[in-house]
């Protein structure tokens, strides 16, 4: 059963993180990383949160929007991804699974190019403010002309908040559906999640940009590599 | 160099509202009405008149972008200026000259240090912290971020109020050289480390052939994925494949 609180806090969640990301403040409270287990924390659910932001963290740690252009939203794959599988979670009476994981994140990827496209059209439909801050100071109302500033805030945290909301709410839709799946397929599901971490981090890597970066994460790869197999080794033996 | 005359409350409420300058961004005149909030209590405070306050707010509905951290070093320039005119020591196009030269150089300047170095590098540092320190991985994320932001954004107006025009030659005095090209192998680093610990980690949770498969498996698609992302192939495409391949194998496997 769904717990609607659970879905209303998600909405207010996420609609002020498609805020903070862009019109206030931008402190990182945002990023894919803290915006999940934002969500975790308060689905009860942080390891989901955190584990699900990681994935978008790195996917997206290369994307910037210059100038007047937009990159895709992050915030919004990584608040519904952890949302949906917090609450997947949640419905099934545990915390959410890798396999969990990997299905919210495999539906909701594309969600980013979404979240790029309703920017657009929520900066299109925002022009109109400047008119009406034109008018008001034409006629000398100067603190309504700045109040324009801030109009333009509600649309994108009514529209951001509804996705993560339903989000949510979808994760306890399919819970039942996911106790259905196959023992193969979930085992698939399973390894899909660090599989995909491993490619989130190589495309990670890419956006970087930084000189000579294959090197430098292939040497980063081979020392930590050594380091955890010597520790599995001696705690195995 | 003339004093401030606004007084410090004012001073406090501007940087306050420059926190949203792109609360309004649009396509038409991108960051002004984030810029038009910011001055408002200043303005108001500076042109008694209601005419003199008009003029002054018409000044500045012109179109303004920059990067959001380092307007604040604009926002004050803009103060620094607009207290001189109200005395009567300049005219009304050195406030426009500016803001349309800063304006972009600027903002390259914020680009370049805050969102390719800067936040990659702290993104990809807390990222790889998450399996040794779990949550409070995101706390290092805030803090590492916020210190060098904050200070960045309060020294900058600082700099813009007390030099206007000179704030450029104080702002190169302070700039750290090769900053960011460090920051950016460090954000490499910390996402090729992330990547092995990933692969080895829930691999070899299993202790058994099928989690040796995994690890070798997501060791050979991070090297793919390393050797695909460079020739600018889709991520998304190589998140679905990745996960089609490790569906099957999940299917296969006994």
């Amino acid at each position: 059963m769904v717990v609607w609180w659970h879905a209303l806090l998600t909405a207010l969640w996420g609609g002020l993180m498609a805020l903070e990301r862009r019109a206030f403040l931008q402190a990182m409270v945002s990023r894919p990383l803290v915006a999940g287990a934002g969500t975790g924390f308060l689905l009860d659910d942080v390891v989901t949160g955190l584990y699900v932001g990681v994935v978008f963290e790195l996917l997206h740690l290369g994307g910037v929007s210059l100038g007047g252009s937009h990159a895709h939203h992050e915030t919004l794959p990584a608040v519904a991804a952890a949302a949906m599988a917090s609450a997947m979670g949640h419905a099934s009476g545990s915390e959410g699974t890798p396999a969990m994981w990997s299905l919210s994140i495999l539906l909701f990827a594309p969600s980013g190019w979404v979240g790029r496209r309703l920017e657009l059209r929520l900066d299109l439909r925002a022009a109109k403010y400047v008119g009406r801050a034109r008018d008001a100071t034409n006629v000398q109302e100067f603190r309504r002309a700045a109040r324009q500033n801030l109009r333009a805030m509600w649309p994108q945290f009514v529209f951001y908040g509804v996705l993560s909301g339903f989000a949510c709410v979808l994760g306890y839709a399919l819970a039942p559906l996911e106790r259905e799946i196959p023992l193969g397929v979930l085992r698939g599901l399973a390894w899909a999640y660090p599989a995909m971490s491993v490619v989130a981090a190589a495309i990670a890597v890419q956006g970087s940009r930084a000189r000579g970066r294959s090197l430098i994460a292939g040497i980063s790869a081979l020392v930590v590599s050594v380091v955890a197999f010597v520790v599995w080794y001696r705690s195995a033996s | 160099m003339s004093v401030p005359t606004l007084s410090r409350w004012t001073l406090w409420r501007v940087f306050g509202r420059s926190l949203f300058i792109q609360a309004g961004f649009n396509t038409e005149s991108l960051q002004t009405l984030g810029l038009l909030y910011a001055l408002e209590p200043a303005l108001k405070e500076l042109y008694p008149s209601p005419a003199d306050e008009q003029a002054a707010l018409r000044r500045h509905l012109t179109t303004f972008n920059t990067h959001p951290y380092v307007s604040a070093a604009i926002v004050g320039g803009i103060l620094f200026h607009e207290q001189r005119l109200a005395r009567g020591e300049e005219t009304e196009e050195k406030v426009a000259r500016f803001k349309t030269a800063l304006m972009g150089p600027l903002a390259a300047l914020g680009d370049g240090f805050f969102w390719l170095s800067l936040r990659p590098a702290v993104g990809a540092l807390a990222a790889a912290l998450v399996p040794l320190i779990s949550a409070w991985a995101v706390l290092v994320y805030l803090v590492l971020y916020n210190v060098v932001h904050f200070t960045a954004r309060r020294r900058l107006f600082t700099l813009g109020l007390r030099y206007g025009d000179g704030l450029v030659q104080r702002l190169e005095a302070t700039l750290v050289k090769n900053v960011g090209e460090r920051l950016r192998a460090l954000a490499a680093a910390c996402a090729g480390g992330l990547g092995a610990s990933m692969a080895l980690s829930f691999g070899l949770q299993q202790r058994d052939l099928a989690g040796l498969e995994l690890t070798l498996g997501c060791a050979t698609a991070g090297a793919l994925a390393a050797f695909l992302a460079e020739r600018r192939v889709s991520p998304y495409i190589m998140l679905y494949a990745i996960a089609a391949a490790a569906l099957l194998a999940g299917m296969l496997s006994h």
